[in-house]
């Protein structure tokens, strides 16, 4: 009896202070939710899209991890390919990418795609991380479709 | 007995802790996008021709002449904005001998026929919409200003347009 006891309060004692451990945990979710449209592009001219693009920008969605603290790293393709492998260069600026508590393209703290982002989930443990880049084609680029894919990869840090 | 209560407790901490150290990880991927679109080409269809000129006579070619005026022919994707510059020389040469050239008009339409041709200043350009087919005709006239004594021979000079979308 003496044993149990001690054990319930172990267990009592061990809930009032990691309350995220004890309780049901679900598993972190990261949902790609919309790409990176540059659209028509042309021969010879840079084409931008902004992370604040609510059009054009990628967008990912992130979700089930409360207060966790978190790490965001992109995986970036250097490149676009297209008709008969022609590529097209793909390139990330030092603010091409946002993260946004409310999950709100206007309001997002920008950060470097080709760094890793730390930061923390808030109460509702949900963020939405946006993208953009600049596709440049060459003066003779070959017309066509280009793709690209970009992965996030989102880590919740102990 | 009370050593084992303290080592059940502390086998419970350990357990939990072991629990809360775990991290995870997932990860997404989206595609990017992008249609490129065709390259412009531009072609010198026909030279800007003055014939026979006389010392001391002005000879000019309006735009809209046919036979005469120079013509650009533009090609590159369907319906997409262009905008036109020109490089214009101020003389025409033969050898050492110069004769002035001025009064530059140019004339841009869908078709070849120059129908429903628009004017404008080449020297300062135009940003016209290639055709449904990608297709755009430049015409450009001048005056040549021999002067009286200007010196027998064949003089020519070069008309530079450059397109960009």
């Amino acid at each position: 009896m003496k044993l149990l006891t001690w054990l319930v309060i172990g267990v009592a004692l061990l809930e009032a202070t990691i309350p995220a451990v004890l309780g049901a945990q679900k598993p972190l979710t990261v949902t790609g939710v919309r790409g990176v449209t540059f659209g028509a592009v042309f021969p010879g001219v840079p084409r931008v899209v902004s992370r604040t693009d609510p059009a054009n920008a990628g967008q990912f969605d992130v979700g089930n991890a409360k207060f966790a603290p978190i790490q965001l790293s992109f995986t970036l393709p250097s490149a676009m390919v297209g008709p008969a492998g022609a590529t097209m260069p793909l390139v990330f600026g030092g603010s091409d990418a946002g993260y946004s508590s409310p999950e709100t393209i206007t309001s997002q703290v920008g950060f470097d795609p080709k760094q890793p982002f730390a930061t923390t989930l808030d109460k509702n443990g949900k963020a939405a991380v946006f993208i953009g880049g600049t596709a440049q084609p060459a003066p003779a680029q070959r017309a066509g479709a280009y793709t690209a894919t970009i992965t996030l990869t989102v880590t919740v840090l102990p | 007995m009370r050593i084992s209560q303290l080592s059940l407790a502390a086998l419970a901490l350990v357990v939990f802790s072991a629990t809360a150290a775990q991290a995870q990880s997932n990860n997404a991927s989206i595609t990017a996008t992008a249609n490129v679109q065709t390259p412009i080409n531009v072609l010198g269809a026909q030279q800007l021709n003055f014939g026979n000129v006389f010392p001391g006579v002005n000879k000019p070619v309006a735009a809209t002449d046919l036979t005469n005026a120079g013509r650009f022919d533009v090609t590159g994707q369907a319906l997409a904005p262009v905008t036109l510059s020109f490089t214009l020389p101020a003389t025409l040469s033969s050898g050492a001998n110069t004769m002035p050239i001025d009064t530059y008009s140019g004339i841009y339409a869908l078709n070849s026929a120059q129908t429903g041709g628009i004017g404008f200043n080449p020297v300062t350009g135009a940003s016209p919409s290639l055709s449904a087919t990608g297709g755009l005709f430049v015409w450009v006239g001048a005056r040549v200003t021999p002067a009286t004594n200007q010196a027998q021979g064949v003089y020519s000079a070069n008309v530079t347009m450059t397109v960009v979308y």
